[in-house]
């Protein structure tokens, strides 16, 4: 049991917290040994029974608000570099169209098939940090995986079981499914699961449009549903789904990178249907939620939407938490009594407003991550305070930080600079370092869903025009990119500028990244 | 004879000699409680019913059900003996006449080959051959048993019914297949795809160069004949996109052992010193080329088993370009087939057009539908997904047919040999044998000799069971790790002939030529007379003789 002393921004929903006009209060969260949180207090009120010995990390003035929620992303691709068709200059129609240019495979599935491959592990360890980077503790869109894999970094949509092993929890399709299939997840959803689903992503009235219709009238339209994207649909569509209004997961960058245009997110709103964010994938997307949620600000003003801050806030942490809960029955992205211990601490200001703040922070602000009660990331000093295990050091932004990195395996301490090292083994030799993954897996003889399988991981973007069987004729064609930096920096915002098509609205993104030109 | 430093004479020697059979004990050879032989027959059925890309077309050419078979001895297999249950298992599988299609049985001789230490081989018409003793190793122990000599008697049994006995056991769709096959198995059985030989030893009866009735008494031995450098290696990707009788591979391995132990102990050494008259090769294990006179070559193709295509065709291309440019015989009689890739794209060094590469598809089913959907399958079968989903509603059997081998990749290099050139054949090519043969008549390549009726007729791409079973992980259909070591091989995706015969399988049909019957020159002359045919067919050609 431990406890983190700030100002606390909780998002709850729950009587027993303190309600204030600005959200925020000075107080305490009090988080017990099941990784739940025991109960959010006022600094003043007298301390709970049962935690009077336990130590209170104080984090000043410091905000204290649920970890991030993104719920759409597709980590497999998270190392690469923003992606363009050079030969591209107009929008594409829909996300059947720019998996036939011709730079796409090369660009996004062969590297990425190369380090699933090779170093899954590693790969995996790479894009958690990075999404904890941006003070993200669930995140959706985790590769298919052989065996599970619960609890480990970051808390990932799909494999969260929570002990249980059932892994009829939250369903997930990127890939257009087909009617029968749509009605199975419509059941499925009726029987408490949740369905994550790409559809209708494209421009308004591209033919796409049709896969939100089919999603409805295969009974789809309920509220443990999450409609990835959503553009193509006309916003009177959405009217059908104030019955019982699931969520749309809002990607915007990713929308104007691609199409120019984004989700009608007032229509959607006005339907009862919850908006979350989700950052979308490397290659046409921001490092993270917290960097989304800036892009989000950046695209409501420029559309002239009335979105506030702390319309932006929910978006990341109780709208995607409360879907969630609909098929977890377990509450993230909300500080209350019963919740996920799932903690973020930016630094702000004394005074700020407290949702500003957080659209308004960067990965430098980023001070502690807490997932499950276990502190994940954050400064040194807190993460010393808190009790953190296993701790390895890496700089982000410029300043020293510390990762709570076990092996998932055994747990055993690793070092950042081991996951990194990895990862540039594979790019210095892809074709050999393929070979040699596929080699171990043809030598186990056991089941490939055992624990002790070696993991294995699949690509779940389309993977665009390529010979049979999807890759190079020759492997040593595979070129794997530098794996970017965990941070919205100088490079990647000079790669924003004048690419895609967002029409420069984009460009906007360099001033809530100060530092940088 | 040819070795190399690192493989001492005496160490080849070890190796011909191998292990008698009579020093392996039958019961060491795996035991299986009824419970594991469930597991066995549940998953054979499970992979012949849903995965087997000939299963409608068996059920057509035979009259068999092995779903149904396997169903039957799942009722009364904890009431056979260990050698009755596997020779059960074993029948269902031989009864589909696909060598792609195999029941590896528990045995701990898991790469082993036994062997008698000569080849007899047969000349003359199909209804009327005569069968001849061509190589014999050195340790027979009758100086009279020789090459040449007539074989008349096989234990007691004369020697053309006891080939057609044995061929009742053996795969292929036509009868000649199947003789050609019991004649080799006569002498050599891999034991990763058999049963070893009842018997211990064999009582050879034959007819001295001098006439005289004579016989001789040989026993089986082991040989752990083992795979070239060259080979494919496990976790390569080529191992999915092989199209070869695994049995028939491990046997000509065990015959280079036995009569070229020379080139075998090479194996590891590149490149090779040049023998005899051929050209020195890296890829000696599955080619050889020599000149056969100032105007023609000869190309022999061994196998197709190698793991780097690329340096397969390159090579090919190398060595044709040595070669007299008049004319060019390529060999691959008992090709036991190989890399899908090498067959198909070889092909284009001897013609001007494009070549348009075999095509292959799965039957549609559940399973397969279930595994062409799964994500880990998405780069591998993606392709055939969407024709097997509309298989549900058009009633279709198979999948769409997609090459294996891109297009580009068949038409990469260019023509590499300008004159004309002739293939050869016979019963024993087989798999992607039958590929570069389908390949070399629908693209015009030039005219096809034939040995027999047609090629071996292996129209399939094959796996192992470990394959199956790891692009079935994750899925409903998921297969479970067999018990004792008991494996498969499966034919999983359907050849189909491309160009001229487009939609035409190869499968039991195999691909026909002009028709040679072998003579005794051949097997004991070098093939004096066949060379002498392809040379008159060759002459025939635009541009040769």
């Amino acid at each position: 049991m431990w406890a983190i002393r700030g100002r606390v921004l909780p998002m709850a929903e729950h009587p027993a917290v303190p309600v204030t006009r600005s959200g925020a209060f000075a107080g305490v969260v009090w988080i017990g040994d099941d990784g739940r949180v025991a109960h959010v207090t006022t600094a003043r009120h007298a301390v709970p029974q049962g935690f009077e010995q336990v130590d209170v990390v104080d984090v000043g003035t410091d905000l204290v608000l649920p970890g991030l929620v993104d719920l759409h992303n597709h980590l497999a691709y998270d190392t690469l570099p923003l992606w363009t068709e050079p030969t591209r200059t107009t929008p594409w129609e829909h996300h059947d169209a720019w998996p036939r240019a011709a730079s796409y495979a090369a660009s996004t599935t062969w590297p990425a098939y190369a380090l699933i491959t090779a170093c899954p592990d590693e790969l995996l360890a790479f894009v958690e940090t990075k999404a904890l980077i941006g003070g993200t503790t669930t995140i959706q869109g985790s590769p298919p995986m052989n065996r599970p894999r619960d609890g480990w970094l970051v808390r990932n949509v799909e494999d969260e079981t929570f002990g249980t092993r059932d892994a009829g929890l939250v369903y997930a399709s990127t890939l257009t499914a087909k009617p029968p299939v749509l009605a199975d997840r419509a059941n499925r959803m009726r029987a408490g699961s949740a369905f994550v689903y790409h559809c209708a992503e494209g421009r308004r009235g591209s033919l796409v449009a049709r896969e939100f219709r089919d999603a409805e009238q295969a009974g789809c339209l309920q509220e443990r549903f999450v409609a990835v994207h959503a553009n193509a649909v006309d916003p009177s569509v959405f009217a059908g789904w104030s019955g019982s209004p699931g969520a749309v997961a809002w990607s915007p960058f990713s929308n104007l990178w691609l199409y120019g245009e984004t989700t009608a997110v007032p229509e959607v709103l006005a339907q009862g249907v919850a908006v979350c964010l989700g950052s979308d994938w490397a290659p046409s997307g921001t490092k993270h939620v917290l960097g989304e949620v800036k892009v989000a600000r950046l695209v409501a003003d420029h559309l002239g939407w009335t979105l506030s801050d702390e319309d932006l806030v929910r978006m990341v942490t109780s709208s995607p938490g409360d879907v969630l809960r609909r098929s977890w029955q377990r509450q993230v992205g909300r500080l209350q009594p019963g919740a996920l211990a799932d903690v973020l601490v930016l630094s702000a200001r004394r005074g700020a407003n407290p949702y500003r703040a957080v659209v308004r922070a960067t990965e430098a602000d980023v001070q502690l991550v807490v997932v499950d009660g276990v502190p994940r990331y954050g400064t040194p000093e807190l993460m010393q305070t808190a009790g953190a295990r296993s701790t390895t050091s890496l700089t982000v932004a410029g300043q020293p930080r510390q990762l709570s990195l076990q092996h998932p395996d055994d747990d055993s301490a690793w070092a950042w600079s081991d996951v990194v090292d990895r990862l540039e083994e594979v790019r210095a030799d892809p074709k050999g370092e393929i070979e040699q993954a596929q080699g171990r897996l043809a030598a186990f003889a056991g089941r490939l869903d055992a624990d002790d399988a070696p993991l294995r991981l699949a690509l779940d973007m389309p993977t665009g025009v390529g010979p049979v069987g999807g890759l190079p004729k020759d492997l040593a064609d595979v070129v794997v990119p530098p794996v970017q930096s965990l941070e919205h920096d100088a490079e990647w915002l000079d790669a924003v500028s004048g690419r895609g098509f967002h029409d420069g609205v984009l460009d906007g993104l360099r001033a809530f990244y100060g530092g940088h030109r | 004879m040819t070795t190399t430093a690192r493989t001492r004479p005496t160490a080849v020697g070890a190796a011909q000699r191998g292990r008698p059979l009579s020093a392996f004990d039958r019961a060491d050879l795996g035991r299986l409680d009824g419970g594991q032989r469930l597991q066995v027959l549940d998953t054979l059925r499970t992979v012949l019913a849903g995965a087997y890309a000939h299963l409608p077309a068996k059920r057509a050419a035979y009259a068999v059900d092995p779903v149904h078979e396997l169903e039957l001895l799942r009722r009364r297999a904890t009431e056979l003996t260990d050698t009755e249950f596997h020779l059960a298992v074993s029948g269902v599988v031989t009864r589909l006449r696909d060598a792609h299609t195999r029941y590896v049985g528990p045995v701990s001789l898991r790469g082993a080959v036994a062997a008698l230490p000569f080849l007899v081989e047969q000349h003359g018409r199909y209804d009327e051959p005569t069968f001849v003793v061509t190589k014999v190793s050195d340790d027979v122990g009758d100086a009279a048993f020789e090459p040449g000599v007539r074989v008349e008697w096989w234990s007691g049994v004369p020697m053309a019914r006891a080939v057609e006995v044995h061929a009742d056991r053996e795969t292929g769709g036509r009868p000649d297949a199947r003789r050609a096959r019991a004649l080799e198995s006569l002498t050599f059985r891999a034991l990763d795809y058999g049963p070893p030989p009842d018997e211990h030893w064999v009582d050879v009866g034959y007819r001295s160069r001098r006439g005289a009735a004579k016989e001789v008494r040989v026993p089986w031995r082991v040989l752990l004949p083992g795979k070239a450098a060259t080979a494919v290696a496990a976790g390569s990707r080529a191992v999915t996109r092989q199209a070869a009788d695994p049995a028939a591979e491990a046997v000509r391995r065990a015959k280079k052992l036995l009569f070229a132990p020379g080139l075998w102990a090479a194996d590891q050494a590149v490149p090779r010193p040049a023998g005899g008259d051929d050209l020195a090769t890296p890829l000696q294990d599955v080619l050889s080329a020599r000149a056969l006179s100032r105007d023609l070559g000869y190309l022999r193709i061994w196998s197709f088993d190698v793991d780097d295509d690329d340096a397969f065709v390159d090579e090919v291309a190398r060595l044709v370009g040595l070669l007299p440019q008049g004319g060019l015989v390529v060999d691959l009689r008992g090709n036991p087939g190989g890399l899908v890739w090498a067959a198909e794209r070889v092909l284009q060094l001897f013609t001007d057009g494009p070549v348009l590469p075999t095509r292959f598809q799965l039957v549609a089913s559940p399973l397969t539908r279930a595994m062409a959907a799964s994500p880990f399958n998405r780069l591998e079968l993606q392709a055939w997904q969407p024709s097997l989903d509309d298989a549900v509603s058009t009633g279709e059997q198979y999948a769409q047919p997609l090459p294996l081998t891109d297009p580009a990749w068949c038409n990469d290099r260019g023509r590499g040999y300008p004159g004309p050139a002739v293939a050869v054949v016979d019963a024993n090519t087989y798999s992607s044998g039958d590929l570069f043969a389908a390949g070399w008549v629908d693209n015009d390549c030039g005219p096809l000799v034939c040995v027999g009726r047609a090629t071996g007729a292996g129209g399939a791409n094959v796996w192992t069971g470990a394959q199956l079973r790891d692009a079935l992980a994750g899925t409903d259909e998921q297969l479970d790790p067999l018990p004792a070591g008991v494996g498969f091989t499966v034919a999983i995706r359907r050849a189909v002939r491309s160009g001229r015969s487009d939609g035409v399988p190869i499968e039991d049909l195999g691909v026909g030529g002009i028709p040679y019957d072998m003579t005794r020159d051949d097997v004991l002359r070098g093939n004096r007379d066949l060379l002498a045919f392809c040379a008159d067919v060759l002459a025939r050609q635009p541009g040769g003789g």
